[in-house]
């Protein structure tokens, strides 16, 4: 089933950029524009994620902002705002609106800037990153996002042996495919050896189990199933499921399933009349190795406690058995919080249109994106097919 | 409310660990809510969780945010039924007993410090 079509696409490259949030929010959305050929009279709305920009760089109320940028001024403009997962909600609001009938074409997208241009260094982008956890229950402990993840991880380690060189294999992957995509941040072949020597960040994480600080936007253009077939390239979007988890991490049952996940997966695969096994690749939100291990089980891409040893044997390699992040994933391609979400959307529309370049998976017909956000108690996941 | 943040913390500067239980499910939360998330009841009533326990899960921060000076050890530890997350110390990991130890003073906000039993 379809429940909207993506019909035009584009990102900018995700890594350091000088442009301000509405400049590059601008370039991701003209090339979206472009990409389906329509202009501003043909959008009827905008919705749009930025994460962090009014602790980053003071700078809120950024839809309208952004709008008046690139001639939507006068049309329905909102921002989304769930921390990692902020612009596949703001997808997901978009799909329903559409599908809904409320508007026929909107564009979608999400910005954000986390690097040093924002004239902030790490440790005051660290406690910004942090303020993701709970206020009261876990902030006032000094945990760290690379923390949160590193509670998941050990657990997950703990019941099922999962090991530091498994993990390690993430990044390794991660890292060539990266070199396969000229949008990524990071386009440089590692060994596990380098990961395992690199500087410990929060155990078992080290440096480059990490994914970087990164700026970018991404923006998608979405339209009916039934609009969609005048475009030239359209991919249909067959479900998107949204789960939400309990706060803060102490409360979940079960701190390793990464439950939010597998109940949005569960909704998703069951709109689309589809499951895991049918997914040519997934984009999973990999902000540290450990995320993309637990989110190859949540999706249903391996049975709980395999997804260590399958990334180790390259199971998940672009010319593995059960591709996960073609595109470097946040780990290689970067991970410019507010662009995260639609940056997986353009993503799987290119490999869904066989206009992926070097890192294209063969034959792709189906495919999954997992966007998390904050404690993973917040996420997004999407499932896309090309148009028969 | 059955238990507010200012009451948790109070008790937590006098030594003790309080927590929410359901008294329709059982389930009991090592933080206030106001409903259970489990069954949906508004009658959570507040309780004294034990101050020793297990440690769940837990991580050694090496790089801060700023006002902490890393390295230490942050954990989350099973106290009977419910989990809190605290300051770690003592060398201890997953499964290690601990105790609650007093507490941390941060930008003023209070977290539970736990040591190895």
């Amino acid at each position: 089933m379809t429940r909207a079509s993506v019909v035009g696409a584009d990102m900018t490259t995700f890594g350091v950029h000088e442009r301000t949030l509405t400049e590059l929010f601008a370039t991701a959305a003209l090339g979206a524009y472009d990409d389906a050929g329509v202009g501003p009279d043909d959008i009827d709305a905008l919705y749009f994620g930025n994460a962090m920009g009014g602790q980053t760089e003071n700078d809120t109320h950024l839809a309208p902002a952004v709008a008046a940028q690139i001639g939507l001024a006068g049309i329905p403009c909102q921002r989304f705002e769930d921390a990692c997962a902020t612009s596949s909600n703001a997808f997901k609001n978009a799909v329903e609106a559409v599908e809904a009938g409320v508007h026929d074409t909107v564009l979608v997208g999400g910005v954000e800037r986390c690097t040093p241009e924002t004239g902030l260094g790490t440790g005051e982008m660290t406690r910004i990153f942090a303020s993701a956890s709970d206020r009261y229950y876990e902030q006032p402990t000094g945990l760290t996002f690379p923390g949160v993840f590193a509670l998941h991880t050990k657990r997950h380690m703990h019941e099922y042996g999962t090991t530091e060189e498994q993990l390690a294999h993430v990044a390794v992957k991660n890292h060539a495919n990266g070199t396969r995509n000229p949008n990524a941040h990071f386009g440089k072949e590692i060994t596990v050896e380098d990961v395992l020597d690199s500087p410990v960040v929060a155990d078992p994480f080290r440096l480059m189990d990490c994914c970087p600080f990164s700026d970018g936007a991404s923006a998608v253009v979405v339209t009916s199933d039934e609009n969609a077939d005048s475009f030239d390239n359209p991919v249909d979007v067959g479900g998107v499921g949204h789960a939400t988890d309990i706060v803060p991490l102490s409360a979940k049952p079960v701190v390793q399933a990464t439950q939010a996940a597998r109940d949005a997966a569960s909704q998703a695969y069951e709109q689309a009349e589809t499951s895991a096994d049918e997914m040519d690749f997934a984009e999973v939100h990999d902000c540290f190795t450990g995320a993309e291990v637990m989110a190859s089980e949540a999706i249903g891409f391996f049975e709980d406690g395999e997804g260590g040893p399958a990334a180790a044997e390259g199971r998940t390699a672009i010319d593995g058995d059960r591709p996960i992040n073609p595109s470097g994933g946040l780990k290689a391609k970067g991970h410019p919080i507010g662009a995260t979400g639609t940056g997986q959307i353009v993503e799987l529309t290119e490999h869904l249109r066989n206009n992926a370049g070097e890192r294209q998976i063969d034959g792709a017909e189906r495919a999954v994106a997992h966007n998390l956000g904050g404690d993973a108690a917040t996420t997004v996941v999407t499932v896309m097919e090309a148009r028969e | 409310m059955s238990l507010s943040h200012a009451e948790w913390v109070d008790a937590l500067r006098d030594g003790d660990l309080l927590g929410v239980r359901c008294p329709d499910c059982g389930t009991v939360y090592g933080t206030p809510f106001a409903v259970c998330n489990e069954c949906g009841s508004r009658d959570v009533e507040m309780t004294e969780l034990p101050t020793a326990g297990e440690v769940y899960t837990e991580t050694t921060v090496e790089v801060s945010p700023v006002g902490f000076d890393a390295p230490y050890q942050v954990g989350i530890v099973q106290l009977d039924g419910a989990r809190v997350t605290g300051r770690l110390t003592g060398e201890v990991g997953i499964g290690d007993r601990v105790v609650l130890d007093g507490v941390l003073e941060a930008n003023d906000e209070v977290a539970p410090v736990f040591t190895a039993e």
